[in-house]
């Protein structure tokens, strides 16, 4: 109470001050506060024009969005939530960090929106399944995703004599050993913020112990010291020792990596396809006649196919205050397959909409979809599928890594230590 | 007499330190009781733990190695900015021609946005085509090229001298300030005593500079303290860890491993520590000081 | 701008013989800051730069490459694209009166602690300067929560309100330094002339003071136009951003915009780099005691 009539002498203050600034907006009805990642030119412009369209179909409504970076979006929704004053819907990335927010109790299940504007028939199943339900119920409408795969200069391929691309793991290092021998190096990562190294720890480990066991891994019903995850290293460390991947991988942003492929300096990374959304945005490469993408390879013969990818989707708060206005703009999102379509293209993403017309799409990115269309299993890459705090210790230990593979099973020791303290084991 | 002097000190006060009450003391409080609980910072619900994340800190290594990155940050920052900034001023109060562009340009750094910056400074120590490695190449000291944020031994030093480059123009401009309040008269004086410029600089002016010195380094340590900005920009505290300070610490595991109630009681750790080292130092140093001025 | 004050110092420097060796010294002086300069604003240099490359030259050159063409798209793009023009009104909106509602209140408690001490005013100067040590980010929950209670949210006042409370250490701590170096003595023969506290506050102390008030201008206003912490988490409005939010929220969760973000660096850093051109004529030696003497 006191602090209360203190303020508002503050705040008498302030405005004897002379200090002008606008009264915040009044509640309409149908308003809907949208706080999203999205932001940069790409994401902005086409969520813009997405919401002119929602505007456009529904003239009552009024859609107030706040993009904010992707690094402080983290911080930022968590103090909105946790300071109850959350917006209606904001995006997230499918997994464990919704599971996350949901176990908080700080989301609202979507069932009903579900089955009233029919989600399930638009939606490929395995999407349906592996991102929209946590605890039995649908909490997320997917909005894009992406596939990570090894994107790969054509010329550099075609110049160190390569004709086929690789299928299997010995097909793999021979491709490896060409592109040293034409005096490329054969691969480029960017792990200087950690995230970019995830997918050779997630691919390797689906391509041998197979998605079931990475599952367990990620809820910590496995041990980061078993054989399964120590093989892993192994085969990592092999590429490593041979000199395949790019000296010092801890400098480089995964944006440097593409420029390493796209110059023709390293022949191929394995990333997630925003990096066509770079390439072709900012560096100026021709998709299919510059570059292309292969999925990675077989290790094991008999292991269930799995691709790796992130799921962009949108919640609904359990405080939000324009619910039904909410749900129907997050419906909207998914359904308007415009919409879907502007995105995928903006974002050089992957529209979840199956009724996306392909047509919208480079000739990579209909690689890249037939090869996820292709594959039994989509599982999320290693910082969306295990919970943040070990996702922090997993990330740690591909750094480490990187710099050092020598040390891998000290890594393992650590980061199962880790594990312990996350998962109580 | 007394009464009247206590009510312009009430009267002056008053409103500073209410807001200060409000804005500053009770949201540190909340943080006090946080760290006493083992809230994620989502759930709404938590548990009091009682002293256990105190207990868990001091065993924690990713702390201890903060607590030292932290440390050397510190000294660092009292010798490189304060030294570059005194010398600086030092130079340009000669009353040189073209002072104030030189100021000027001394300062920009500081107006800059520090999201661009750190961009920059990312650049200048890229291993490829980074201008660091290109000139140690064009100079015959190619050997000590290296991936200089890359590598655990030499990430923090290389983002300290980022910070560092920027922070100069801050100490810079305090010391200028500091040396308009040097009366010329005794300078004057002193060299009609017959002290050449670097006796009179010794035993004239850097004395005077106690109070300007008093706030840089007070500023270079609580900086350094509360180092985060540039490391987030520049590393994030990589690679693995090697160049997290306290700040960046407290950051990774409040809002990206979402332990809330530990990272408060390393906020309250690092508060602590800062307390006593600072009261410490004004302490003695407010004493030396008075003995000058009264 | 500083023409009457070079006049007289040239007029005094041509009265003396200046002896070859000073002139040496001179010269090397010179020679030595202009280096120094040069080197120093390499960074910036290369802020420049980025701001004047599309982004993907720099993927494909890196950045110190000499640029095939000098481009403005960059800065057209941050001018017209986005809502620069109500950034930077924002910004000067929160800056302004925070900068001075924060000078004011550290006027007010620096007078205090230094001219009108009392029992235990040590304890709470440290009390003061200790809100400096806390890493803002452990604070931002309950202020949040604070802020939404009393309905601020999404507006330019919290911004202005956490600035003037968290800015009170440092104006607290500069301003009592300065008033120690201010002899009691002048106090005490205003008292003596039947002046009030006030009044020497404002006609004995404050004009002495220039330069102290000088360097807490620059300071807090550089300080308080870079900050985004505050702003991005206390609004959610485009039409309540500040610049710097702005600058940040330029690049995206898979894109890059170095260029733009550049640009937009280099207009924000004007204002503050002005306020620096415009303050620093009080950094320098002689005028301010002159003006008092006439």
């Amino acid at each position: 109470m006191r602090r209360r009539l203190f303020l508002s002498v503050l705040t008498t203050l302030v405005l004897a001050l002379g200090v002008v600034a606008p009264v915040a907006g009044q509640g309409d009805v149908k308003q809907v506060t949208l706080l999203h990642y999205f932001s940069g030119e790409l994401g902005f412009d086409a969520l813009s024009q997405i919401f002119n369209n929602f505007k456009a179909s529904h003239p009552d409504y009024i859609v107030l969005t706040n993009p904010v970076g992707h690094e402080e979006f983290k911080t930022q929704i968590l103090i909105m939530l946790a300071g109850d004053e959350p917006p209606d819907i904001f995006s997230y990335w499918a997994g464990a960090r919704v599971q996350f927010v949901v176990d908080a109790g700080r989301l609202a299940p979507i069932d009903d929106l579900w089955e009233s504007a029919g989600l399930d028939a638009v939606l490929p199943p395995a999407i349906v399944s592996g991102a929209t339900i946590y605890n039995g119920q649908h909490y997320l409408v997917p909005f894009g995703y992406h596939y990570a795969g090894m994107f790969y200069n054509k010329q550099v391929f075609a110049d160190a004599g390569i004709t086929e691309l690789p299928q299997t793991w010995d097909q793999f290092l021979e491709v490896c050993e060409k592109l040293k021998a034409a005096g490329v190096a054969p691969i480029a990562l960017g792990s200087k913020n950690r995230w970019p190294a995830q997918f050779w720890f997630d691919y390797l480990l689906l391509r041998t112990a197979g998605p079931e066991y990475r599952a367990d891994l990620m809820a910590g019903r496995a041990s980061y010291t078993d054989p399964q995850v120590v093989r892993v290293m192994e085969l990592w460390k092999e590429l490593v020792d041979k000199g395949y991947f790019y000296p010092d991988a801890n400098a480089y942003d995964w944006t440097d990596a593409g420029d390493l492929v796209a110059v023709g300096e390293a022949g191929m990374t394995l990333m997630g396809t925003w990096l066509t959304g770079y390439w072709d945005g900012t560096v100026g490469l021709v998709p299919g006649e510059d570059y292309d993408v292969f999925p990675f390879p077989v290790i094991d013969e008999g292991v269930p196919d799995a691709v790796v990818g992130p799921v962009d989707g949108w919640v609904l708060t359990a405080k939000a205050k324009h619910a039904e206005a909410a749900k129907e703009l997050m419906a909207f999102l998914l359904t308007d397959t415009e919409s879907q379509a502007i995105w995928a293209k903006g974002q050089g993403a992957l529209a979840p909409n199956i009724n996306v017309d392909t047509a919208i799409y480079s000739p990579v990115m209909i690689k890249a979809l037939d090869i996820v269309k292709a594959a039994d299993t989509f599982a999320f890459n290693y910082d969306l599928a295990t919970t943040p705090p070990m996702a922090e210790g997993g990330l740690d230990m591909f750094a480490r890594f990187m710099d050092d593979p020598s040390g891998y099973e000290t890594y393992l020791q650590d980061t199962e230590n880790v594990a312990k303290e996350v998962f109580g084991k | 007499m007394g009464k009247s002097l206590w009510l312009w000190r009430i009267g002056f006060l008053a409103v500073p330190l209410s807001v200060y009450t409000v804005v500053v003391v009770a949201p540190l409080l909340y943080s006090f009781y946080y760290s006493l609980t083992d809230w994620n910072g989502f759930s709404p619900n938590y548990n009091f733990v009682g002293l256990d994340n105190f207990q868990r800190i001091f065993r924690d290594p990713l702390f201890s190695n903060a607590i030292e990155n932290t440390v050397i940050w510190m000294i660092a920052a009292i010798i490189i900015p304060t030294g570059g900034g005194l010398f600086l001023a030092l130079m340009l109060h000669e009353g040189v021609r073209l002072a104030n562009l030189y100021k000027s340009l001394f300062y920009f750094p500081i107006s800059l946005s520090l999201a661009v910056i750190g961009q920059v400074w990312i650049w200048i120590y890229q291993p490829r085509w980074g201008l660091l490695n290109v000139v140690l190449r064009e100079v015959g000291l190619g050997q000590y090229a290296r991936a200089w944020l890359a590598k655990a031994d030499s990430a923090l030093p290389a983002v300290i001298a980022a910070w560092s480059w920027q922070q100069i123009g801050l100490a810079m401009v305090i010391f200028l300030a500091g040396l308009t309040a040097v009366p010329t008269e005794l300078t004057e004086a002193a060299q009609i005593d017959g002290a050449n410029r670097r006796q009179s600089l010794r035993y004239v002016v850097i004395p005077m500079l106690r109070p300007a010195s008093i706030v840089v380094i007070a500023l270079a340590v609580i900086n350094s303290l509360k180092s985060f900005d540039v490391v987030y920009v520049m590393t994030k505290g990589g690679p693995f860890h090697s160049s997290d300070t306290l700040a960046m610490f407290m950051y990774n595991e409040c809002f990206q491993k979402y332990y809330m109630g530990y990272g408060s009681a390393s906020a309250v750790v690092l508060f602590l520590i800062a307390l006593v080292v600072v009261a410490f130092y004004f302490v003695w140093q407010m004493r030396a000081m008075e003995t000058i001025y009264e | 701008m500083n023409d009457a004050y070079r006049l007289t110092s040239d007029a005094a420097t041509q009265q003396k013989v200046v002896p070859l060796q000073q002139r040496v010294v001179r010269l090397t002086l010179y020679a030595l800051l202009t280096a120094l300069v040069l080197i120093y604003s390499i960074p910036a240099f290369g802020v420049i730069i980025t701001s004047f490359k599309s982004n993907g030259e720099i993927a494909r050159h890196g950045l110190w490459s000499a640029p095939q063409q000098i481009r403005f798209d960059n800065y057209r793009e941050a001018w017209y694209d986005g809502n620069v023009k109500t950034y930077t009104i924002n910004s000067f909106k929160v800056t302004v009166p925070a900068t001075i509602i924060s000078i004011l209140f550290g006027v007010l408690t620096g007078y205090v602690l230094s001219k009108l001490p009392f029992r235990g005013s040590q304890a709470l100067f440290i009390f003061i300067v200790a809100g400096m040590f806390y890493p803002p980010q452990i604070v931002l929950i309950p202020l949040f929560r604070l802020f939404n209670e009393i309905k601020l949210y999404d507006t330019l006042y919290p911004m202005i309100i956490v600035h003037s409370a968290f800015g009170l250490s440092i104006c607290t701590l500069l301003m009592r330094n300065f008033f120690a170096t201010v002899p009691n003595a002048l106090r005490e023969a205003a008292i003596i002339d039947g002046a009030n506290e006030l009044q020497i506050l404002l006609k004995v102390m404050l004009p002495l003071s220039l330069p102290a008030l000088a360097v807490l201008a620059t300071l807090q206003f550089t300080w308080i136009w870079n900050d985004f912490l505050w702003p991005l988490v206390f609004t959610q409005s485009d039409t309540k951003r500040t610049i710097m939010v702005g600058i940040i929220t330029m690049r995206g969760q898979y894109s890059v915009a170095w260029g733009v973000q550049g640009a937009m660096s280099v207009i924000a850093s004007l204002p503050t780099l002005f306020i620096f051109v415009f303050f620093q004529r009080y950094f320098i030696r002689g005028l301010t005691l002159g003006s008092v003497k006439g």
